[in-house]
């Protein structure tokens, strides 16, 4: 698989993962927002909870279900692009989260399944260490 | 969402001291923190807590949670958290109006459904509570019969976190845990020891040397040759000591309770510990110690016997910190953190061989040893523990008509009795002496107690002219005398009590080394 197809595979993934949300509820303010540290691929409201959302597309299984992609690495990140939003926005005191959406796809490109985790990645102490 | 406060309680030495849990819940990216010098154990109580509170039915709210354990500057440890941090989570969100359990104190461990499970220390928590003033004492249902001994406050035994929010609540009643020191230490009283110094057959005179040692508290050194009976008498002391008062139950069950040995719904410590560290044992174990102190063996057997079978073989420091304890009756272990003391009032029991062989006294066997081999293997047991050491028995080899004798010796009732009556008369007599037994005489209450009559004081002077006997010595013949007018039931110690103490010094009459 080339590096273009990647590309390509994850947009699709993201803009199933997108509908799916929206089926179930969520708002969604902002696509593929840009800080300095990066994007974030939605930024959604949830009964008044603003949900980052980060999907994660997977083709083989090979290596797992696509969610297990979310490394401590990139939950850092994920935490810092989140904290970049809040703070443009003076959302600070607002209550977040980020949600982890999982799209498992077949060799057709046809969703095989999608599912949402809530609260994937949670505070172990990273944010006081930013702040 | 908010912030709640709940009471708790954590161990520290054989004192129970306040904690606060404060539980802050705030909007944020979720999290979980706890502050306040946890231990690993309270770090790690958070997955606990959090199923936990999910598996009994309650949400645990996806917010920033920040728990604090005050005072701050305490090291927290064990696992008795568990409940008063899940409980202030659910008061923040808005489950209990916390305000009104300001005189109540949690404790409890969680299991991942909810169920809570029995602690250690619970004993001195609820001996603190008036200290701490606080009234009501909440606890897993396992640890209701130990605390429930103590007078003056409610203790609540609960089984699961479902039941202690129903309970705050109001929607179910719990009938306060009711016992007594009294009725804790009667329940058992049936189950006594499974051996018997019938089963020892001759030996009479340890026999009654161990009986002079059990009525006075004196430390006892048992010397002879391998297979000769040292261990199996020894274990045998524990059944001839007089059943404890509720004052001593209650100070031994204390330490259990914190070194996790109370049994569940067992209550208090009824029978004297009886204490026997194998000799590889490190002078921590022992004495108590670590980072996190914690009891040691000497602790464990307060009010009742240590037993160091195979003296010789310990390690020399092991041997050594033992001085002190012996002396004091207690013993204060110091850490950079804190500092800690452990009661170690107990009788010491000590076995060993004449030599490294063994066979140095004998009559059958040839012993092996060079001189120098005997003395460097005598030399570990040091003169100042030596010092401490009241009566020194031989046991001597038996021969085949005293084994093959089918009649039962003197049954350990029949003994006890006599040890009660003695340790009966020394508690009267020392009453206002802040003593209780004639091993703790010094020497100026020697001079006013062992009052000895014209021909004993002759004999005595004999014995310290023809046997080379030290003032030390001398000191310790008179406590021992005492202690056997006492069990004869004499005011003044008359000269064949004399007679019967010096046979016990055998050690000052160098027999060898």
């Amino acid at each position: 698989m080339w590096a273009r197809d990647r590309i390509i595979l994850g947009k699709i993934g993201e803009c199933r993962a997108i509908d799916f949300l929206k089926g179930k509820g969520y708002r969604i303010i902002e696509r593929n927002y840009k800080t300095p540290l990066g994007e974030i691929d939605a930024v959604a409201d949830e009964g008044g909870v603003i949900v980052f959302v980060e999907t994660k597309t997977r083709i083989s299984s090979f290596f797992g279900p696509p969610c297990l992609s979310v490394t401590w690495r990139k939950r850092k990140k994920l935490i810092k692009n989140a904290l970049c939003y809040l703070a443009r926005h003076a959302f600070l005191n607002r209550a977040w989260r980020i949600d982890v959406v999982s799209v498992k796809m077949r060799d057709n490109y046809r969703v095989e399944y999608i599912e949402v985790i809530k609260n994937a990645v949670e505070d172990e102490g990273e944010i006081s260490s930013f702040a | 969402m908010g912030i709640a406060k709940i009471f708790s309680s954590c161990v520290i030495g054989i004192d129970a001291y306040e904690v606060e849990v404060e539980t802050d819940i705030s909007e944020g990216l979720p999290a979980f923190h706890i502050v306040g010098l946890p231990d690993m154990a309270i770090k790690e109580s958070r997955d606990r807590i959090k199923s936990a509170i999910k598996n009994s039915g309650f949400v645990f709210p996806m917010k920033k949670i920040t728990v604090n354990l005050a005072p701050a500057n305490i090291k927290k440890e064990g696992s008795c958290f568990d409940l008063p941090i899940a409980l202030s989570i659910l008061a923040a969100s808005g489950l209990i109006d916390y305000s009104r359990f300001s005189e109540h104190i949690f404790c409890g461990e969680l299991s991942l459904d909810g169920k809570l499970k029995a602690v250690n220390g619970m004993l001195p928590t609820a001996m603190s509570m008036d200290k701490m003033d606080k009234k009501n004492l909440i606890i897993p249902k396992n640890n209701a019969f130990e605390a429930g001994v103590v007078k003056g406050i409610a203790v609540y035994p609960v089984g699961s976190l479902k039941e202690v929010l129903d309970f705050l609540n109001n929607h179910v009643d719990i009938k306060p845990a009711r016992s007594s020191p009294e009725i804790a230490l009667g329940a058992g009283r049936k189950a006594r020891h499974r051996i018997d110094f019938s089963d020892v057959k001759g030996q009479e005179h340890v026999k009654r040397g161990l009986e002079v040692a059990a009525s006075g508290s004196h430390n006892v050194l048992l010397i002879g040759p391998p297979g000769a009976g040292k261990s199996m008498l020894a274990k045998r002391m524990a059944t001839i000591l007089s059943d404890m008062t509720v004052e001593e139950s209650l100070e031994t069950s204390k330490v259990h309770s914190v070194a996790g040995l109370l049994l569940p719904n067992k209550g208090l410590v009824r029978a004297r510990p009886f204490r026997a560290p194998h000799h590889t044992i490190s002078d921590e174990a022992l004495v108590g110690g670590g980072s996190n102190p914690f009891p040691g063996e000497i602790s464990l057997a307060q009010n009742g016997v240590l037993f160091l079978d195979e003296l010789p073989e310990f390690k020399r420091n092991v041997l050594e910190v033992l001085r002190q304890p012996l002396e004091d009756g207690c013993i204060t272990i110091s850490r950079v953190a804190n500092k800690i003391t452990y009661p170690s009032k107990f009788m010491l029991v000590a076995a060993m061989n004449p030599c490294p062989c063994g066979y140095f006294t004998d009559p059958k066997r040839q012993c092996q040893c060079t001189p120098y081999n005997i003395q460097r293997y005598l030399s570990k047991i040091s003169g100042p523990l030596l010092d401490r050491i009241d009566i020194h028995l031989e046991v001597p080899r038996l021969n085949v008509e005293t084994l093959s004798d089918k009649r039962r010796g003197e049954p350990s009732e029949e003994i006890r009795k006599r040890v009660d009556r003695a340790r009966l008369v020394q508690k009267e007599r020392y009453k206002d002496d802040g003593i209780i037994f004639n091993a703790h005489l010094e020497s100026k209450e020697l001079e006013k107690y062992c009052l000895m009559d014209k021909e004993s004081e002759e004999l005595l002077k004999l014995a310290i002219l023809e046997l080379g006997i030290s003032a030390r010595a001398y000191d310790k013949i008179l406590r021992i005398s005492r202690t056997i007018a006492d069990l004869d039931g004499k005011e003044t110690i008359e000269a064949h009590h004399i007679s019967e103490a010096i046979s016990y010094r055998s050690l000052d009459r160098n027999l060898w080394g």
